[in-house]
């Protein structure tokens, strides 16, 4: 009986010292979990503090123009400052027709030229002739011109810019999801303050730009971003449009603005040589000569784009074919004119007698009587104001206004941003010039005519314009520096966690928290503190003082264990090439080839680690080792080199680059023979997940519910959405509406997203470890019990002394799987991610995100092999990974590649904030499935009671977001030192931002999917074996 | 990240290769290199305008430096088995000449014969892994395949053979350095230093492919022999 008791005690002590364990090691998990979001928040705070310096900044000036107060004497018999015949000059138009046609490119408007090599018309030429017709027919009716958008080439930036005539700022462009309203001068608002009727039918944007400017009855605005719907937005702007022009709604309306989003939407979904866009612009064709038809002696018809296309039909960028927008005028009465025989004609190319989109501004200003909105920095369109005759005396008064009003803002903007002089000199210069020249004209001296005046007032509107332009990419240093000093100390602090700490780093990790978090409090108070004593930014201080306050106490926190602390840096091979490979990446971005051909790059880097592994796995000792690392090696090489098929060619490697991304390269939609590789990936891809996990008998139990059928069946439904995504789009099935298609594909791809994060998250979180347990039974003693695997046997004898009866046999308990138990009950996690993101992919997409996820157990089957899993090899392998699959899914560090219908997949209308996350998960899918799996590094093929887990995957993830912290340090370096550099909107910062957000991406993920998911996998592992580190 | 090597471990990471210490030899491995390089930086300019052709042309030329290299300054592989003479100490007088040259020509003439339809199809393999184009210049990668074959392999089968755990060392970069194996690592890592000109926007003719390749690889050939043969010879790799 007291052995019994005994018994007892011990096992009870036994349990609880389990449960401390346990708690323990949970508590350790969630601190280091607190710790990489702290990272995370630095990181945060020093791009905060760097873009806020670097991108770019206008001051808005609130001012208005009054109708009344001309911006100069105007010394001639007209009286000012009467709406009915208009403001500061007699107005040509009572009424106008303003129509866009989002995304007209100009050369769909012209007749198609042949050229050598270049003989056959695409599908977006000769569709759309009626405006080239009516101008070449009637020139004093109606004139075409190349219209000239300045970049970014987003629709909402583009409707500022054509009603407030002023440039954009780049910092605007991300805010399309979300438009705000513009709260300086503009025309609509001068529209309604003039008490004009505005009548808006068409894309929605306009209603969050301008709210209640418009007529409430008749007004109809359209959702603008269901890309996939190319009719339902045209349809209704016909629908209301048309019965405004009958007679018996005049005096209903004054201005009516018509937005067409067709011809946009056919080039997001098909790119603008396909039967689609042609039947679009036709359709385009036919609703603009209803419209002349019905249209009045006093009426202008104003036709335009708001920005052009790439050759994909993609946009926002500021690539040539992207800012060519057409530009059309038209009115029944002849009021036209041209300067000169030559320009009668429309320009055949873009490239000729250009006009930029603010000129709109003061040219509608003029001929509907309106003042000239105050920030406006275009001039007057010479064909409107030129007549029939060809007469240079209006031009030269609406050309002198405009700019004595750009004077006027120049002083004002002057005096409110306290500039020095320099900077305006020259326009002061040109300023005095045209005014002696008008006066000359005025007192009759000299020879110069109305021409010369109007010349030299658009000189000095040039010039002024360029200056701006200048003026606008001023950078703040002081941010830009503090955001660089930031970035350098959390790199500083991430490198020391990673590779500067000699022992278990999951257990200092606390300390440097707890002094991490205290630092950043003080040094936010600090940094407000001395913000509002000197009256500096209280945000920008704080942020500056928090970031460096937290990072220089988490170092200060390092303190106590600097007896175990070592400088990080490289001491092995693998190690001393992991370093050398970023280190050459982060020196290359600073050349716009080496960041243009980054994939290209990427495949040489990743191969050459792939060759080296592969010698190294032949020169290991035991055969075993060598035919895994060579078999695995050989496998990446050939899947790294496959997935490089997959290419989407940004604008600037043309003509050397041919995309295979999508259908051609003037395309978004996939070849139909693409979908052959979702119906692969679902054969194959389980299949071969399943050998991994085989190898090691890990195939078992959940895992073969999860891989074998969940996934699988997910894969299918994939599969089967991307076949009724074709089917839709090329009209195989005749027999179903595409409302029907459309609902059903939808349904599928919400099963597939219920699947992965319900079905897997539920499985990952419960499930047990992948082992196959048996018992055998009791055999007699004599003969040896056979087993393939490591026997676990409960050590009896210790408990069981008084059992004095012969030894009968035992039962017996086997184990299989025991070798990686950890490595592929954490794989779950990463699969399940895998599911969702794949559907989010397009075809192609889909066949290299599988290569992708074969890539990563390779890599993993040959860290064994090479016996490197503690190693900087695995994190930086899988981080290089993550930034060549970006490439491999269709995707270039360029805004115009965001696949921005992978909005549509799970859903059918916007909806906040699911359609920004399904666009970032298309996007960033590589990234975030390789981060997921950096855990895998740490705990592949460990035995599973292995103490100090935590903090090996600790430091392998630390290692993982060194490589991105590394990058994104080095372009926003790069991009701050080259901000004056011809290339810098076009690569440098583009490069800059996919940096920075995979950076903050990447830490998010890994601390909150990842690191977060690794107390599952491996709490249920020392479940079973029981909790070490006791 | 290299270590002397200690002789006799039980790893038994292999010798240093001696050179044939007789006069030519001396003279032609130090001549060697200077060819190589020579003959390709005289025809350079040949080379940028028409690739093809001049690396056809070029091949015979470095294959008969190559063979006679092998022949005049490497012992042949059985010869490896059989301990060298200590530097300094004249070699044994050569006993028949006519049975000398033969016991040579034929391994020389196996070994470029492994050179061309082994190794050139192997690292043409590589290549294409590397980002070599897929579906154009197939010419243009296969000669420089031959080429860098050329550079890498001829001696290295003259002097270990077909020995599986001397291919498995000289793979896995366990072989210690000597002027041979240097040679063919020098080359290689021209090669890749190679390609990384080729993207720059400099509008250079010299850019196309594979001339920046074939260039890195010559000259990583030239540096990579003095390297092995003189300042770190003996020394080892150590990849983990």
């Amino acid at each position: 009986m007291e052995d019994g008791e005994r018994n007892g005690d011990a096992g009870e002590e036994l349990k609880a010292q389990n449960q401390r364990a346990a708690v323990q090691f949970k508590a350790q998990h969630a601190l280091v979990v607190a710790f990489f979001l702290l990272l995370f928040l630095f990181h945060a705070l020093g791009i905060y503090l760097f873009c806020s310096g670097f991108l770019l900044s206008r001051l808005v000036l609130q001012d208005r123009s009054q109708c009344a107060v001309p911006p100069i004497e105007v010394q001639d018999e007209y009286t000012i400052g009467s709406i009915g015949s208009g403001c500061w000059h007699p107005k040509s138009f009572d009424k106008a027709v303003v129509i866009l046609v989002d995304a007209l490119r100009y050369d769909f408007t012209v007749p198609f030229q042949p050229q050598p090599g270049d003989d056959q018309p695409r599908h977006f030429h000769n569709a759309l002739p009626v405006l080239y017709e009516t101008a070449v027919d009637a020139p004093n009716n109606a004139f075409l011109r190349p219209f000239i958008a300045d970049p970014p080439t987003t629709t909402l930036q583009r409707l500022k810019g054509l009603t407030t005539g002023t440039l954009p700022t780049f910092i605007d462009a991300g805010s399309n999801f979300a438009g705000t309203a513009i709260d300086e001068d503009n025309l609509v608002e001068q529209l309604y303050k003039a008490g004009k009727k505005v009548v808006h039918i068409g894309d929605d944007t306009w209603h969050s730009l301008f709210p209640g400017y418009f007529e409430p009855n008749l007004t109809k605005p359209f959702d603008s971003f269901n890309v996939w719907d190319l009719h339902t937005v045209d349809n209704g702007v016909n629908e209301h449009l048309f019965p405004l022009l009958e007679a018996d709604m005049q005096g209903r309306w004054d201005v009516i603005i018509g937005h067409y989003l067709g011809v946009d939407h056919a080039g997001h979904r098909y790119g603008p040589n396909h039967p689609a866009m042609h039947e679009k612009l036709k359709q385009m064709d036919g609703i603009l000569r209803r419209m002349i038809d019905k249209l009045d002696d006093s009426t202008l018809l104003v036709v335009m784009g708001d920005h052009g296309m790439d050759v994909k039909g993609d946009h926002g960028g500021e690539s040539d074919d992207e800012v060519e927008a057409a530009l059309w005028m038209y009115s029944k009465r002849p009021v036209f004119g041209s300067r000169d025989a030559d320009s009668v004609r429309p320009p055949l190319t873009a490239k000729e007698c250009a006009v930029g989109q603010i000129d709109l501004v003061p040219t509608l200003a003029f001929l509907l009587g309106l003042p000239v909105p105050f920030n406006n920095l275009g001039q007057p369109i010479a064909e409107a104001f030129l007549g029939p005759k060809t007469d240079f005396d209006d031009l030269a008064k609406v050309s002198r206004l405009t700019s004595a009003q750009i004077h006027r803002y120049q002083g004002q903007y002057a005096k409110a941003r306290e500039l020095d002089d320099f900077a305006t000199s020259t326009t002061s210069l040109l300023w005095q010039e045209a005014n002696k020249v008008y006066n000359a004209v005025r007192t009759g001296t000299g020879k110069p005519t109305s021409s010369d005046i109007a010349n030299a007032f658009n000189a000095y509107q040039t010039e002024h314009l360029r200056i701006c332009r200048g003026l606008w990419a001023r950078f703040d240093l002081a941010s830009m520096s503090m955001g660089i000093a930031a970035l350098i100390g959390t790199f500083a602090v991430i490198a020391i966690y990673a590779h500067g700490i000699g022992a278990d780093r999951a257990t200092i990790t606390p300390l440097l928290l707890a002094w991490g978090a205290a630092g950043t409090a003080a040094g936010a108070v600090v940094g407000a503190a001395v913000g509002f004593i000197l009256s500096l930014s209280l945000v920008t201080l704080s942020a500056f003082g928090a970031a460096m306050g937290g990072i220089g106490a988490t170092l200060v926190g390092l303190w106590p264990a600097r007896k175990i602390l070592r400088l990080p840096v490289p001491r092995t091979f693998w190690g001393g090439l992991c370093f050398l490979i970023t280190l050459l990446l982060c020196v290359g971005f600073a050349s716009n080839s080496f960041t243009i051909w980054e994939d290209e790059q990427l495949l040489f880097i990743l191969t050459t680690f792939g060759v080296l592994m592969l010698g190294s796995s032949l020169g290991q000792a035991s055969r075993e080792d060598r035919v895994l690392g060579a078999s695995n090696s050989l496998s990446f090489l050939v899947a790294t080199r496959l997935s490089s098929l997959s290419r989407l060619c940004r604008e600037e490697r043309m003509p050397n680059c041919r995309s295979t991304y999508y259908a051609s390269a003037t395309s978004s939609t996939s070849a139909s023979w693409q979908l052959v590789i979702p119906v692969l990936v679902f054969a194959v891809l389980p299949s071969a997940i399943a050998f991994f996990f085989g190898r090691t008998r890990n195939y078992e139990g959940i895992g073969v519910v999860w891989i074998g059928y969940a996934m699988r069946v997910g894969l299918g439904l994939v599969a089967l959405f991307w076949v009724l995504d074709a089917a839709d789009d090329s009209g195989w099935i005749p027999g179903i509406s595409e409302s029907s298609l459309k609902t059903s594909r939808v349904l599928i791809a919400q099963i597939v997203l219920a699947l992965a994060f319900a079905g897997g998250y539920a499985i990952f979180v419960l499930a047990s470890p992948l082992l196959d347990v048996q018992h055998e039974a009791a055999q007699p003693v004599d003969s040896p019990s056979p087993s393939s695997s490591e026997p676990l046997q409960t050590d009896e004898p210790i408990f069981t002394p008084l059992n004095n009866a012969p030894e009968k046999p035992k039962p017996k308990l086997i184990i299989y799987g025991y070798a990686n138990t950890h490595g592929t009950r954490y794989l779950l996690l990463p699969t399940l991610w895998f599911l969702a993101l794949l559907l989010l992919q397009k075809p192609m997409g889909q066949g290299v995100l599988a290569l992708c996820l074969l890539s990563l157990l390779n890599i993993l089957e040959i860290l064994d092999a090479l016996d490197q899993r503690h190693s900087p090899l695995g994190p930086v392998l899988f981080a290089l990974l993550g930034s060549y699959y970006f490439f491999k899914t269709g995707h270039q560090a360029a805004l115009a590649t965001i696949q921005w219908e992978s909005a549509f997949i799970p859903l059918k209308t916007i909806a906040y904030p699911w359609s920004p996350l399904l666009v970032v998960l298309n996007t960033f899918g590589a990234q975030i499935l390789c981060a997921i799996a950096v855990p895998a590094i740490a705990v592949w093929k460990v035995p599973p009671k292995q103490p100090g887990v935590l903090g090996r995957v600790a430091g392998a993830m630390a290692t993982h977001v060194l490589f991105y912290a590394a990058i994104a340090l080095a372009t926003v370096v790069e991009a701050a030192w080259l901000r004056r550099h011809l290339m810098l909107y076009r690569v440098f910062m583009p490069r800059m931002l996919l940096a920075i957000i995979v950076l903050l991406l990447v830490e998010f993920v890994g601390a909150v999917v990842a690191l977060v998911g690794v107390r599952w996998s491996v709490g249920s592992v020392y479940e079973v074996f029981g909790w070490p580190g006791t | 990240m290299t270590t002397p090597t200690k002789p006799d471990t039980a790893l038994k990471p292999g010798k240093p290769l001696d050179l044939l210490q007789t006069q030519p030899s001396l003279f032609f491995a130090n001549l060697q290199p200077i060819l190589l390089l020579g003959t390709l930086l005289l025809s350079f300019r040949s080379l940028v305008a028409d690739p093809v052709n001049t690396l056809l042309f070029l091949a015979p030329t470095i294959a008969i430096v190559q063979a006679l290299y092998c022949i005049i300054c490497l012992p042949s592989t059985g010869d490896t088995a059989t301990p060298a003479t200590k530097p300094g100490q004249k070699k044994k007088t050569p006993r028949t000449q006519r049975q000398d040259i033969w016991a040579k020509v034929i391994p020389v003439f196996l070994s470029l014969t492994l050179t061309a339809l082994l190794s050139t199809p192997l690292l043409y393999i590589l290549l294409i892994l590397f980002g070599a184009p897929l579906t154009t210049h197939h010419l243009h990668t296969l000669l420089l395949a031959l080429h860098l074959a050329l550079l890498t392999t001829p001696h290295l089968f003259y002097v270990h053979g077909l020995d599986a755990t001397a291919w498995l060392r000289i793979a896995s970069l366990h072989l210690p350095v000597d002027e041979v194996y240097g040679m063919s690592l020098g080359a290689c890592v021209g090669a890749w230093l190679g390609a990384i000109p080729i993207p720059l926007d400099w509008d250079r003719e010299w850019q196309k492919w594979p001339v920046t390749v074939v260039v890195g690889m010559y000259g990583g050939a030239f540096v990579g022999k003095l390297v092995g043969g003189y300042l770190f010879r003996g020394w080892r790799i150590k990849l983990s």
